[in-house]
């Protein structure tokens, strides 16, 4: 794309923001309930498929075709016009669908990714009590039985299990294979007898993680994505795959949004004219972010085109998760020192906003929410040092 | 455009490597003359005087190698600041001669501008006076990277109206004096350069092509620059370090980069590592092109890049252990060079202090 195409894409999608995004938006959706939050992500979503802006990194003949630069422009844009996050197809239109083009059958696509389109929610099912940090460890079974697979197990922190239709699983096939090696990938349809999802309060009073009890339940064999025990295989390709693109988007809000309610929260009289903008330490910790955002987004732009180019650092994609997390931490935790107590009263924030919302407290504590999940900070230490830097293996590790 | 030459640069990168991790004592040094002979000095300098005619981002991957190997050369006075000064005057005679003597080897120079670079007003150490029908500088500045060497000072100043020139001063004159100032980084040497109503005529004052304050200023970018890539070039290596004896050395029977405490803080350094690159290709590539934001991605560069490089270096002391302590290893030259790099041209803090100051509206007065 040229300079001068990408302009135009810019202006166009620009154009769009400011005729798109719902006005008021942050106020009409704050406190509101489930019905009215998946209410409200289903219309965004549709009304972002109609632009043709739900799924850009989809392949072309999937809906999807947008060149990176293009796709990179288009996040710039939806988060400098603070547009609502898609929360509810997250996991469709990234993991999911990033599953079924990597190692789906004809079948399973044609089934899946135009149903996608039509607003049809996933939920990820791989973490168990048993099985956090250890996730080749998980323990639910999936037993063959003729033409289908009998599941029996408990999976934990599905985010948005209750309102899913179908959930991508990881069962144990074989229990006497190496850990690693005994595990299969499944699709799982939410309505399936002995399928069971209780919701699990967060620490910050949100409900949308859920546990997954799975009592006989039954998946035919149609379902199995890839070889019978090479799930785990087909689970770590996909989830690096995705993980340039959702970072890009997020490291984008960090940068526009996020900074600039920091920025706004430092310039607001606290105590009489006094604002904290005025002290030199808090313009120092401000200017410290903004360079590390500078940082991100470059770390960000890098490993979106090195993954288009089959390119990308074994630990990249570490990198950039453990960096925008532990950032988000500090940023969120400065923006609370300097709520102050009127932070303490903002009890709920607006759904479907940004993990920094400018509702300083529930966006800290709601920040452990990226340095525990999908690899805890501690984990991807490890990956970093083991993978990227090609330290010696823990003697214990499998 | 910045990229132009990017098909060159793993090849001079390499080059540059191996030449400068040639077994040496440190306090050795890279001769001049070598120096010139790899073509290093005139790399910006156009073709016609003897130069290479390449950017600011060939230099750039020379002196984040020169980092790396905390390699002790004259390159940042000399030719970094030096070379990037003549190629910002407006050709002539006199400049274009003294350009190809200093890219041939036959004249050294160095630039004598404020090493402080803690004001939003530009910092110019001297100024010119008329006194009896001729021109004279008055002035000082220290901390002056490569001084002692030059036989010729370019020395920025005001001119009687109060705009920024170079006074090309010969060295020794009459009311110069460079006095070498000894410091802890034993790979740099500063000299404080003072300018006692020195005589100058005035086809030795040369002007900016362009407008001087823009000029003056992207002389300081580029040294901030520098020192950031210098500094990005040693925290790599001190990484580099790190993880090897963390492979080799062991203890309770295993590899002490097995254990988490070791392997954890490794990779924190190679995130500050990967963020400095960003901020460092973004600066580098602003300051080649001439952009209007290269100052704001200079300073962002600076003061991330070679803040993060002293935590880098030790924490590679650190987990060197005991020999990691020792002047023998060698870390010490490291760290003292990141925390000099971190201090010339501005602090991270001063820098940042100027950064901040776009938070706030402008008032006009």
């Amino acid at each position: 794309m040229t300079s001068a195409d990408s302009n135009e894409f810019r202006v166009g999608v620009r154009t769009w923001c400011k005729t798109h995004i719902p006005a008021g938006w942050r106020e009409s959706q704050t406190g509101v309930g489930d019905d009215e939050f998946v209410r409200f992500q289903k219309a965004w979503f549709a009304e972002l498929h109609r632009a043709g802006f739900a799924v850009p990194h989809w392949p072309r003949e999937w809906g999807g075709g947008m060149s990176v630069a293009e796709q990179i422009v288009l996040y710039q844009e939806l988060a400098a016009h603070d547009a609502p996050r898609l929360v509810l197809a997250f996991v469709g239109i990234h993991h999911a669908a990033s599953t079924l083009l990597a190692a789906g059958t004809d079948e399973q696509r044609r089934r899946h990714l135009p149903a996608i389109l039509d607003g049809e929610i996933w939920v990820q099912g791989f973490s168990e009590p048993e099985a956090g940090s250890d996730l080749a460890g998980l323990r639910t079974t999936a037993r063959r039985d003729g033409d289908s697979y009998i599941v029996n197990g408990q999976k934990l922190w599905a985010s948005g299990g209750r309102y899913a239709d179908w959930c991508l699983l990881l069962a144990r096939t074989d229990a006497k294979a190496p850990k690693r090696h005994g595990i299969s990938y499944f699709l799982l349809d939410m309505t399936t007898p002995g399928v069971d999802v209780r919701p699990i309060r967060n620490a910050i009073g949100e409900s949308h993680f859920c546990e997954i009890f799975l009592t006989d339940v039954v998946i035919p064999a149609t379902g199995l994505v890839g070889q019978e025990n090479g799930g785990w295989q087909v689970a770590q390709a996909t989830l690096a795959a995705e993980r340039g693109m959702t970072m890009l988007e997020l490291a984008e809000r960090l940068g526009n949004a996020g900074f600039g309610w920091l920025v706004q929260a430092c310039s607001r009289p606290s105590r009489g004219a006094r604002r904290p903008i005025d002290d030199a330490r808090v313009q120092d910790q401000l200017v410290r972010f903004e360079i590390e955002i500078a940082g991100l987004r470059g770390l960000c732009r890098d490993l979106v085109e090195n993954n288009d180019a089959g390119v990308a650092g074994a630990a990249d994609a570490s990198i950039v998760k453990l960096y925008y997390s532990e950032l988000l931490q500090r940023m969120t935790d400065f923006g609370a020192e300097i709520g102050g107590l009127p932070t303490q009263t903002q009890l709920a924030k607006p759904m479907s906003s940004g993990w920094e919302s400018g509702f300083w407290l529930l966006d800290f504590i709601g920040s452990w929410e990226w340095t525990i999940p999908g690899g805890t900070s501690e984990i991807q230490r490890t990956i970093i040092g083991e993978r990227g830097l090609g330290l010696p293996r823990e003697p214990s590790a499998v | 455009m910045a990229g132009r030459y990017a098909d060159i640069h793993d090849e001079l990168r390499s080059v540059a490597g191996d030449l400068l991790s040639k077994d040496r004592p440190a306090e050795a040094g890279v001769a001049w003359p070598l120096l010139t002979r790899t073509g290093w000095i005139g790399l910006e300098a156009p073709e016609s005087l003897g130069g290479a005619g390449a950017t600011f981002e060939e230099v750039a991957i020379v002196v984040a190698e020169m980092g790396r190997a905390a390699a002790r050369t004259a390159y940042l006075g000399g030719a970094v600041l030096g070379v990037g000064t003549l190629i910002a005057l407006r050709a002539g005679k006199s400049r274009d001669a003294l350009l190809k003597d200093v890219v041939s080897g036959a004249v050294r120079t160095a630039v004598v501008l404020s090493a402080h670079h803690e004001s939003a007003v530009v910092d110019v150490p001297f100024h010119i006076e008329r006194s009896g029908g001729g021109l004279r500088v008055h002035g000082r500045s220290s901390f002056v990277p490569d001084a002692a060497d030059a036989v010729r000072l370019l020395l920025l100043a005001n001119d009687s109206g109060g705009t920024p020139v170079i006074v090309d001063v010969a060295a020794p004159a009459p009311g110069l004096s460079v006095t070498p100032q000894p410091v802890l980084d034993e790979t740099r040497r500063l000299a404080a350069v003072t300018a006692d109503a020195v005589p100058v005529d005035a086809s030795s004052v040369w002007r900016f092509d362009g407008d001087p304050q823009a000029r003056v200023r992207g002389l300081l970018d580029r040294a901030c620059v520098a020192l950031a890539c210098d500094s990005l070039g040693l925290g790599e290596a001190m990484l580099a370090a790190t993880v090897s004896y963390a492979g080799v050395r062991r203890q309770f029977g295993r590899p002490i980069g097995s254990f988490q405490a070791v392997k954890h803080a490794c990779a924190d350094m190679l995130v500050q590592v990967s963020v400095s690159r960003q901020l460092v290709r973004g600066a580098v590539e602003a300051v080649a092109d001439g952009r209007p934001a290269a100052t704001e991605a200079a300073m962002m560069a600076k003061s991330y890049v070679c803040g993060e490089a002293v935590g880098i270096v030790g924490k590679a002391m650190q987990l060197h252990g005991g020999i990691g302590y020792t002047w023998e290893s060698g870390i010490h030259a490291y760290l003292k060079r990141a925390a000099l790099n971190r201090s010339l041209f501005g602090s991270p803090a001063a820098h940042r202090k100027q950064l901040a100051r776009r938070y706030f509206p402008r008032v006009d007065t």
